[in-house]
């Protein structure tokens, strides 16, 4: 229980960033599972944070009723961006998020009554671990289910064949609007997280450093199965602070490194449902070899 | 009107200097399909580089841009052999080299970090010709001369070697489609290699000449022109060098106006919503062909 203690006063805001970012990997997952490579999730999570920041800090409302709004503020912006964004094809749409992430932070910057600006905001409340792992559940639950649904399947042929997927009847663009939407109220739940976990926001949190930390953990964990980007927001949280107890000096060079080389022999992510398939395959057909092989002999 | 002229020659340089970066981004992008997000580094690398080059060695003015040039090109040719080149056979696609740029990026983003002591440094003022030469009405530095020569002769150069040399037509065929390039026997190792190469190299330039115009070589120095210098290459379409060079000035240009006669507030602003707009409106950008395959 002792060392429990020790571990938990050293690496619990560890574990609270490691859930925050669990959001954003999540909704990066969202609209990757569908096909598409996007960056908006910081948009999303910036109109999902300063409107927390606002509603708590203006108009004192609790933090559940802030982190209700930010969901709804967060789809609504999803919903302008997909119809804007999915007329695109695929690599110009990776760009033009790319572009919009940019663009936030120049709005960011010169709305100062809603965001204060190059000052940043002080957001008056904080939010429990407890809390944070509820609500966290709850989001990774509803992804689990959407996994099973149908919507789960439409979304995983669309990502591997948007042509295939539209002469068997699946709408691409539909799928991938409703990919958007889920990002969006995830990615402002995630932003609305952020700001109370930070208490401090500013046009720096949610910029391309966000951007590509997400997108990093999402394709580490694995895009493939709802539990991926969890894991890879996990680990690459926890990953810096590890390194700094052990190598101070190289801590993100280290990190580089390790990503680096995830991707270069694990390309597909840590979780991996296809490899899980294949070696349950390969033992079976081993199975059936090794009978096959003892009847031959019995025989 | 003396002070228009002034900062349209002002942008001008500054645009050259996004026009520089963008080109090997572009090249890179249509070329090998990689977006990459280490580009950038090779940029702040050149500038260290060349910086230490001037300081510990005390070699003149063109000696340190060829060393950051070099430096920079074996970096990128460096970071494709080790990073993307085991990533090919296995057909990851844009999301897999663009997370390995990233772990490039953070990765030589804070060795650079170290190099230069996380400090901003500065190349010795008689290191560089910095004299002001009178052109007509208005006097203009020579490193701004400098840059914008530098960029009308890589944007000639780059685009003569593309469009004109045996290697170019390669170049345009491992973009088009480098699988039925292979196939017509042209030597995929070969074009890969330059184009890392020259990437990298115009990068360094951007970088050496960003370091030196801006009195300010630091760690971060490739970020700031990574953004715009990726506005450069939208806006400009990502096979054409010389809509890169045309849209980088350009963009130069503006941000220069918008903050001289509008406000500095909106400088960014303009530049990101024009790339937006772009993207939306015309993904090809200014100059590109409409049957770019890649992207």
């Amino acid at each position: 229980m002792e060392a429990f203690l020790d571990f938990w006063a050293a690496y619990g805001s560890t574990v609270t960033f490691s859930m925050v970012n669990a959001f954003f990997a999540l909704s990066t997952y969202a609209v990757l599972s569908a096909g598409v490579l996007s960056f908006t999730t910081v948009t999303f999570a910036a109109v999902g944070g300063f409107l927390a920041a606002n509603m708590v800090g203006n108009f004192g409302l609790s933090i559940y009723a802030a982190f209700f709004l930010s969901a709804v503020g967060g789809g609504l912006a999803s919903a302008i961006v997909a119809t804007l964004f999915l007329r695109l094809e695929s690599h110009w749409m990776a760009l033009a998020s790319l572009a919009l992430v940019l663009i936030t932070r120049v709005v960011v910057l010169n709305a100062p009554g809603l965001t204060g600006g190059v000052y940043g905001k002080v957001v008056p409340m904080s939010i429990s671990q407890l809390d944070l792992l509820i609500l966290l559940v709850v989001v990774t639950f509803i992804f689990y289910r959407l996994h099973n649904s149908w919507y789960g399947l439409t979304a995983r042929a669309v990502r591997e064949d948007a042509a295939v997927a539209s002469t068997i009847g699946i709408s691409p663009f539909r799928t991938q609007f409703i990919a958007f939407i889920v990002s969006g109220i995830v990615g402002g739940l995630g932003g609305a997280a952020m700001a109370f976990t930070l208490q401090f926001i500013s046009p720096e949190t949610y910029f391309v450093g966000m951007a590509f930390t997400m997108l990093a953990s999402t394709v580490l964990g694995g895009s493939f199965h709802w539990f991926g980007p969890i894991v890879g927001a996990l680990i690459f949280t926890a990953l810096p602070a590890t390194m700094q107890a052990v190598v101070p000096a190289i801590e993100d060079v280290a990190k580089g490194i390790a990503l680096v080389l995830i991707m270069v022999f694990l390309p597909r992510g840590l979780i991996d449902p296809r490899a899980v398939g294949l070696r349950r395959a390969a033992k079976l057909r081993e199975e059936r070899e090794k009978r096959a092989a003892g009847e031959n002999a019995n025989g | 009107m003396y002070l228009f002229v002034e900062q349209l020659v002002n942008g001008w340089a500054i645009g050259s200097l996004y026009a520089l970066f963008g080109i090997g981004f572009g090249l890179v992008f249509s070329t090998l399909g990689i977006l990459n997000a280490a580009h950038g580094t090779y940029a702040s690398w050149a500038a260290i580089i060349g910086y230490y080059a001037v300081v510990w060695y005390g070699v003149p003015f063109p000696v340190a841009i060829v060393c950051g040039v070099f430096g920079g090109g074996i970096i990128a040719i460096l970071v494709d052999q080790l990073g993307f080149q085991p990533l090919r056979s296995r057909r990851v696609g844009l999301l897999g080299a663009f997370i390995t740029s990233i772990g490039f990026w953070i990765i030589l983003d804070s060795l650079a970090g170290f190099a230069t002591g996380q400090q901003s440094l500065a190349f010795p003022a008689r290191s560089y010709p910095n004299a002001l030469v009178e052109i007509g009405l208005i006097k203009v530095s020579q490193i701004q001369l400098t840059i914008i020569a530098s960029l009308i002769v890589v944007t000639v150069g780059i685009h003569l070697l593309i469009q004109r040399s045996r290697i170019g037509a390669a170049m345009r065929a491992v973009g088009w489609n480098d699988l039925a390039a292979g196939l017509s026997g042209v030597n995929s190792r070969i074009v890969i290699l330059l184009t890392a190469f020259l990437a990298g190299a115009t990068s360094g330039l951007a970088g050496v000449l960003g370091g030196i115009a801006t009195n300010n070589v630091h760690f971060s120095l490739g970020e700031g022109l990574m953004l715009k210098g990726f506005a450069a290459v939208v806006v400009g379409g990502f096979n054409d060098v010389r809509g890169t060079a045309i849209a980088g000035i350009m963009l130069g240009i503006i941000e220069v106006f918008v903050a001289q006669y509008i406000s500095t507030a909106f400088r960014d602003g303009v530049t990101y919503t024009l790339l937006l707009g772009f993207l939306i409106l015309r993904p090809r950008g200014l100059f590109g062909s409409a049957s770019f395959v890649r992207a």
